[in-house]
């Protein structure tokens, strides 16, 4: 007799912990409400994105084990002429300078966020300017280069030469993928200058300041920017010979 | 009796656990999809997402060919240093092009931006700073402003308040500003324009806006010496 309560107590209680489990889950599910929605060809569609974007992961992980054996092959066949040395050097300073590798060096953290003023507290505020926008970003790093920054990374995106920051309804868009606030922008350079040019009287940081946006920033002894997450390649531009 | 009780047990237990293990692959579903945010995407914005990763993917398959390509001809056998030089210098080349380090040719178009008669309107670094960003974000090559090519760590102010005068890269330029963009045609002119286009808003302020179109725009190269002081 007992046991069969005791049994039945274990019935009762793993019941329980699944309709829990399926509660949970049937939440969320509504709570991203268009996954339930989606047509056919919008589930096809995201289904090969996802497919693609795992596709692309994979073979940027092959790409960068290649990288590493080219660089091995180039320091192998130039190693004992220093003429062929120098060049090789030469690669790999404007590796560096694009992008092309992942760099460390000393430099400041940025950590930009939307202002927690609501108009709520604040009902003459312009909803607008508790916001971080892709100006201020873009305001940010520009003013980050004209202090000798060397290289900048929004969000773990790499700045290169074809880097845009676009607007793309709520969310900005960097190198063509999606970030949020909080922005951590980080940047390698001589320290004093990158903070000074930034938190300037008149200068960027005073003016986000001024909006109620959060800020803050701080100089770094060694700062890691990642390499740019793909390839970078010209299609309508070219050298000019004999120019 | 009793077996009977155990084996409905172990039935119900093996139920339970592969129920819960189902619940754990759903939500690592629905994470998954989270991050990539393509939740809320309506099917026209789910095609333009699924062309840009194709075209990032095919481009970063080209690298990944002309990397192995390299790798094969260093490994090469019996090669003399004149040829490990050649293939260095064409290394070498290439990156200076990609970096702004060359004078570069190609389809594009000039920007020339006129002030005018304006009395209090100028244009001011962040215009440029706009503009130079929507060219990017349109694929764009090679940037000039005032023959200045602009690099990945070009940087732009202005100097002073309103009478102030433009500085890029540490050099000073002042108007007309003539912007020069390689690039595909349709594309740059499109960012510039219509919907949100900042050519577009500027001209609502008044500033005077020629686009031409060029089959052979000629960029200079960077002019100031690039090095890596800081970084490793």
């Amino acid at each position: 007799m007992e046991k069969k309560i005791q049994l039945l107590i274990i019935f009762v209680l793993m019941s329980m912990g699944l309709t829990y489990g399926i509660c949970v889950q049937m939440k969320t599910v509504s709570k991203n409400g268009t996954t339930v929605n989606l047509t056919s060809t919008q589930s096809k569609l995201k289904d090969e994105i996802l497919r693609i974007s795992e596709k692309y992961d994979n073979l940027f992980a092959e790409l960068e084990e290649v990288e590493k054996q080219l660089e091995v092959e180039r320091q192998n066949s130039t190693s004992n002429n220093s003429n062929l040395a120098t060049l090789e050097e030469n690669i790999k300073q404007r590796n560096l300078a694009l992008g092309l590798t992942e760099v460390t060096g000393t430099g400041v953290k940025i950590i930009l966020n939307d202002s927690n003023i609501t108009t709520a507290t604040n009902p003459f505020i312009n909803v607008s300017d508790l916001l971080v926008h892709d100006g201020d970003l873009m305001n940010v790093v520009n003013e980050l280069f004209n202090a000798g920054a060397e290289a900048v990374s929004i969000n773990g995106q790499r700045v290169i030469s074809t880097t845009a920051i676009e607007c793309d309804g709520n969310v900005i868009k960097v190198n063509g993928t999606k970030i949020g606030a909080p922005f951590e922008i980080n940047a390698i350079g001589y320290p004093e200058l990158l903070s000074g040019g930034l938190s300037r009287q008149g200068g960027t940081l005073e003016l986000l300041e001024a909006r109620g946006l959060s800020i803050n920033l701080s100089k770094q002894n060694s700062i890691k920017i990642p390499k740019y997450a793909g390839a970078i390649k010209f299609n309508y531009a070219t050298n000019i010979e004999n120019y | 009796m009793k077996k009977e009780k155990i084996v409905m047990a172990v039935t119900i237990g093996i139920s339970a656990f592969i129920l819960v293990a189902i619940i754990f692959m759903q939500f690592k579903v629905v994470e998954k999809t989270d991050r990539i945010s393509i939740d809320a995407m309506t099917e026209s914005d789910l095609r333009s997402e699924l062309i840009s990763w194709r075209e990032k993917y095919d481009e970063l398959q080209l690298q990944y060919q002309d990397t192995l390509v390299k790798i094969q001809e260093y490994k090469e056998e019996y090669k003399s240093d004149e040829e490990t030089e050649k293939l260095l210098e064409n290394e070498l080349t290439e990156l200076k092009t990609l970096l702004g380090e060359t004078n570069v040719h190609g389809q594009g178009i000039i920007i020339t931006i006129n002030e005018g008669n304006l009395q209090n309107d100028k244009i001011n670094y962040e215009d440029l700073l706009y503009i130079v960003n929507e060219l990017k974000a349109a694929g764009a090559e090679a940037i000039s402003i005032n023959d200045n090519r602009v690099i990945n760590r070009t940087g732009i102010y202005t100097i002073g308040t309103e009478s102030g005068f433009i500085k890029i890269d540490g050099k000073r330029i002042l108007a007309p500003y003539i912007i020069k963009a390689i690039g595909n045609q349709t594309y740059l002119e499109g960012a510039l324009l219509g919907n949100g286009g900042y050519v577009d808003e500027l001209r609502k302020w008044g500033f005077e806006i020629q686009i031409e179109r060029n089959d052979d725009v000629k960029i200079d190269a960077y002019s100031n010496s690039l090095s890596n002081k800081y970084m490793k």
